[in-house]
């Protein structure tokens, strides 16, 4: 009962929360210079003009009142158009943010498998080599740029090996996407059957989701590790080890207490990824959400801009939401 | 004469952060101090004695009751920030590893109260140089660290600390408990000392039942945030007249071998907790003399001697058949004539053939 | 004492002679340092030797410091990395456990060897409730299964007297009070009936009427399961009321040992003097033994014995040469060229 109160709670207060990132969103997006309206219409355009399309999108009005107009249009769902696609804001969304979303999941859970264990042999130092390499590769991953890394990888396996196919968008151009349900390929083709499909989008998923997954190995090998250190050095670890139990139960016991520091960086790293994927989309054309953002910065198309912050933002909150239950899940002195 | 302390139904509760519940620290407490002697309160941990001790520092404020000092309730205009009280009132600590600052000399800790006066610098050396003579220091200490120093030095800089300012009344809270029993027995004659000397009042918070028992003139016997005995020290530990002071005196272990155990029992279970307890009196889970009387409300004062109180509705019972030893007393006799006797190391030395 | 329990120490007392039993556990001249890189060694044991009977307990009293712990440590095998065991042994069911490797210690370690931590509340592991704790340490040493653990876990929490057992299984360590934790550490310890339990400084934490009841309960399984015990304290006190025999412990050597009424009829160590007469009031009679503690320049050099500094009956001889162990009446033994008979 605590805990529904708890999550309901939590999603209320949601609520000011996203009203505060509107607000600084939508003044820091005004604060970019810029003039839609005159590059809307392209160098040719005519003073009168210009004037007439500002009117018309509103741009003249004081910012309180612009801003007022703003959260009533999205509190019905309107996030506007954007002027470059000339699709609402939301539509684009909805097709962008599930390929980021289902490009970061991947390459999550490929980091996880790489960083964790990693970290847990550098901990125990048990095979030297391979905690060596885990040293190094923590070292390293923190210095790699993922867009560097994407090419590195499409030259070889691509270019060189011919191993995979080419790294254009999420399915191959002869292929057509499957049903939107998730918005997720792989998880759409799968429930279709639409095996082609299917098999596509995994290949095209590949590369990226290694450029992701060992980029973000980094960080999550070396939170893993110091978590690792730190329990096995508690006094419970000792403890464990005074009675005699067998070494593996030591391990097992210090690395769930050593979870929510893991949960914590994945949580961070989630978030973060949602725009933070941005090179590698763009390096892939994958048709993300953080390329559709940047797009709208350069050309100063805000609607598309403000809506991502929105929704990323929502995204991260949710997140968190979730990062907190599964703290009061494992850890039990939370909870009184 | 007027008391220096007077402390009466102070009562302190702790709300419970996001419940409705209260943690019932103290519970309707009563005692006074006398000018220049010392008032032992004496119990287990969670029996409230450490926040009695807060609350009359000043460093909570009470939920309830009244406290004077010099007849003065406290409160805004009259606490230790105030002109006529700084100084007046200190406090030595537990840990005295941790009331020092790591990082100020010796000289500076003890300087640290007398900033508040109107002193020069040159006087509040001087009085920092007497105050170290009298708790038996070298000179040369004031310029050292407090790392440097043992535990029981360290002790002493505390108390140094507290008396620099020549207060009326010290709280003590636990002052011998992180002391091996060499360096307690030091401060404990340091403490009886310095009394003879300044005059200072004690209110002495400790479970040390050894230390209170040297130390004090008066005791008062404290659980789960009452005081259920109150006496002339002589009185509560030879003739305890509460099952709890019985229990609690049986159960101190004192190297004792010749002496036989005249109480019957041990206190068994646990504490229970000081939230939302129930009406009546806090041991009646635990005590073996219960009457349903006991649950319904706390017993009244009852004067067993014009100096000793107790609450119980059956303390004469309790004293009749519980025949308590001062243990502590007949210990000291007996280790004192174990260590005077003469020995004879010297002539077995030279009569013993060593290979 | 109740007439009872004289009684008792007494029985103990014979079952203690030589010719009756072999010691469970026998430590000799153990010798621990640790070596701290840019500086000597510490030297934290000294040649400690030791023995105890089955069933009998010994208590091993000293201040803070003096390598009681290490030397709890050392026998268990888990002394922390920069102490060595430098020689010695300690002969423990036919093998000595010095010459152990980690995984044969490991064995032993819960199963026929037990230690009960102060602290409990920061050693039990904080994520599992307590009845899963004791129950694991049962699976890892026995050959049972998870039912048959988990009972043997409400069986050991009923053994140390907490109440509503099968409900208190699923309590985690931070909802218990420190004497609960106390217990579910002792039966942890216990669990597996070891033949040797070391109990270190396990209820100096506690309050006294908690202590006591620990310690009450403590003798009790320590009778039923004829334990040998080493209770390792501060409180000599305690240790009095408590152990079979008592060990003074000074400077990571052992300097008096003797069955408990005798020593407190008489301490032979000018040391042990010194700790009894803490507790009397007659400041004159403390200078008596402690008067020497104020010396603050060792006169004492290498060779000599190392309460010379501090002992009030120093001779010429304590300086030149360190005293060894010895007998000095039947059944008692002090490390002083000139012991304190009365």
């Amino acid at each position: 009962m605590g805990t529904l109160r708890y999550i309901g709670g939590r999603l209320l207060f949601l609520v000011p929360q996203i009203f505060g990132i509107v607000l600084v969103g939508f003044l820091l997006v005004k604060a970019v210079p810029g003039d839609p309206a005159t590059l809307m219409l392209g160098p040719m355009a005519t003073p009168d003009s210009i004037a007439k399309l500002r009117g018309e999108l509103g741009l003249d009005k004081p910012l309180p009142v612009q801003f007022i107009i703003y959260i009533n249009r999205i509190a019905h769902g309107d996030f506007g158009t954007s002027w470059q696609t000339t699709q609402p804001v939301v539509e684009d969304l909805a097709v962008r943010f599930p390929a980021t979303l289902e490009l970061v999941s991947f390459g999550l859970l490929v980091a996880l498998a790489i960083g964790i264990p990693l970290g847990i042999v550098s901990a125990t130092r048990r095979h030297r080599v391979l905690a060596r390499i885990g040293d190094f590769y923590g070292l390293v991953a923190g210095a790699l740029p993922d867009f560097w890394l994407a090419l590195i990888l499409i030259y070889v396996f691509y270019s060189l090996l011919g191993w995979m196919s080419s790294p254009i968008g999420r399915i191959d151009v002869m292929l057509l996407p499957p049903r939107t349900i998730t918005g997720f390929y792989t998880i759409d083709s799968l429930v279709e059957g639409n095996w082609p499909a299917f098999r596509s989008s995994l290949a095209h998923l590949v590369l990226p989701v290694l450029t992701l997954g060992l980029v973000n190995a980094g960080p999550i090998l070396k939170t893993t590790q110091s978590a690792m250190e730190r329990m096995l050095q508690a006094d419970f670890s000792l403890y464990a080890r005074l009675c005699g139990l067998p070494e593996k139960l030591v391990m097992r016991h210090a690395l769930r207490n050593a979870l929510p520091s893991i949960v914590t960086i994945v949580s961070v790293l989630y978030g973060f990824l949602i725009g933070g994927a941005v090179l590698v989309e763009i390096v892939f054309s994958w048709g993300g959400a953080g390329q559709y953002a940047v797009q709208g910065v350069l050309n100063a198309d805000f609607n598309p801009v403000l809506g991502f912050v929105i929704f990323s933002a929502l995204f991260s909150l949710i997140v968190y939401l979730v990062v907190d239950l599964v703290y009061l899940a494992i850890d039990p002195r939370i909870r009184q | 004469m007027e008391p220096l302390l007077e402390v009466t139904e102070l009562v302190k509760h702790f709300p419970l952060e996001g419940t409705r519940s209260v943690v019932q620290a103290v519970n309707g407490v009563s005692f006074s101090i006398n000018k220049g002697e010392t008032l032992s309160l004496v119990g287990e941990s969670g029996s409230g004695k450490t926040t009695v001790g807060r609350c009359v520092l000043g460093l909570i404020p009470p939920t309830g009751g009244k406290i004077l000092f010099r007849r003065k309730p406290t409160g805004h205009g009259w606490n230790v920030r105030s002109p006529g009280m700084r100084g007046k009132i200190q406090l030595v600590f537990q840990e005295p590893g941790e009331s020092l600052d790591p990082r100020m000399p010796v000289m500076a800790s003890i300087e640290e109260p007398l900033r508040s006066m109107k002193l020069t610098a040159g006087k509040r050396r001087e009085r920092v140089r007497d105050v170290i003579e009298r708790v038996h220091l070298p000179q040369g200490l004031l310029e050292q660290y407090p790392s440097e120093l043992s535990a029981g030095q360290q002790q002493r800089v505390a108390i140094a600390r507290a008396i620099v300012t020549e207060p009326e009344l010290l709280v003590l809270d636990e002052p011998t408990s992180a002391l091996s029993p060499t360096a307690r027995a030091e401060i404990i004659d340091l403490l009886v000392h310095v009394q003879r000397e300044l005059g200072t009042a004690y209110l002495f918070i400790s479970h040390d039942l050894s230390a209170v028992h040297q130390l004090s003139h008066r005791t008062a016997v404290m659980y789960l945030g009452r005081i259920v005995e109150e006496g002339m020290s002589d009185e509560v530990f030879r003739t305890p007249h509460h099952p709890y002071s019985v229990g609690l005196l049986s159960s101190v272990m004192l190297p004792s071998p010749d002496l036989k155990r005249e109480t019957t029992f041990v206190l068994e279970g646990e504490i229970p907790s000081p939230i939302d307890l129930p009406p009546g009196c806090p041991l009646v889970s635990r005590c073996p003399f219960r009457i349903e009387r006991c649950a319904a409300a706390f017993p009244d004062t009852a004067m067993v001697t014009p100096t000793h109180r107790v609450h119980c509705y059956r303390h004469d019972e309790v004293a009749g058949r519980e025949k308590a030893t001062d243990t502590f007393a007949a210990f000291q006799r007996i280790a004192e004539r174990v260590l005077s006797l003469p020995h004879h190391g010297e002539a077995v030395a030279i009569t013993k053939a060593r290979d | 004492m109740t007439g009872s329990e004289a009684m008792t120490r007494d029985e103990r007392g014979i079952a203690a002679s030589p010719a009756a039993a072999a010691p469970l556990i026998e430590v000799e001249d153990l010798e621990v340092a640790y070596h701290v890189y840019g500086s000597a060694p510490n030297r934290a044991l000294r040649g400690i030797s030791f023995q105890i009977m089955p069933g009998q307990i010994l208590g091993l009293v000293g201040e803070s410091g003096v390598g009681k712990s290490t030397l709890a440590r050392a026998i268990m095998g888990v002394l922390p990395s920069p102490g060595r065991i430098e020689r010695g042994q300690v002969r423990f069911m036919g093998s000595d456990l010095v010459a152990f490797d980690e995984a044969e210690l490991a064995k032993e370690r819960g199963r026929n060897l037990a230690m009960i931590v102060a602290n409990p509340r920061g050693e039990l592991n904080p994520l599992l409730p307590i009845g899963r704790q004791i129950a694991e340490v049962a699976r890892a040493h026995l050959a049972v299964g998870r039912e048959e653990a988990a009972r043997l876990a409400i069986d050991m929490l009923k053994a140390v007297s907490i109440p509503d057992p099968e409900r208190r299984m699923r309590a985690f360590p931070h909802e218990l009070s420190g004497g609960m934790a106390q217990r579910v550490v002792i039966a942890i310890a216990l669990v597996c009936s070891p033949k040797f339990v070391i109990s270190d400084d396990a209820t100096s934490g506690l309050d006294v009427t908690v202590q006591a009841q620990i310690l009450n309960l403590l003798r009790r399984l320590a009778r039923e399961k004829h334990m040998a015990m080493l209770y390792i304290t501060r409180d000599i006190g305690v240790a009095a009321n408590f152990c079979d025999r008592i060990a003074i412990i000074y400077r990571g050597q052992i300097v008096e040992e003797a069955p408990t009424d005798a020593f407190f009829g008489g301490p032979e160590h000018p040391y042990s003097n010194l700790l009894l007469a803490a507790f009397v009031h007659d400041p004159r009679l403390r200078a008596r033994w402690g008067a020497a503690l104020a010396r603050v320049t060792p006169a004492a050099g290498e060779a000599a014995c190392l309460f010379a500094d501090h002992c009030v009956n120093r001779q010429e001889r304590c300086v030149s040469e360190r005293p060894a162990l010895e007998e000095s009446t039947p059944g008692r033994l002090v490390r002083c060229h000139f012991p304190v008979h009365r």
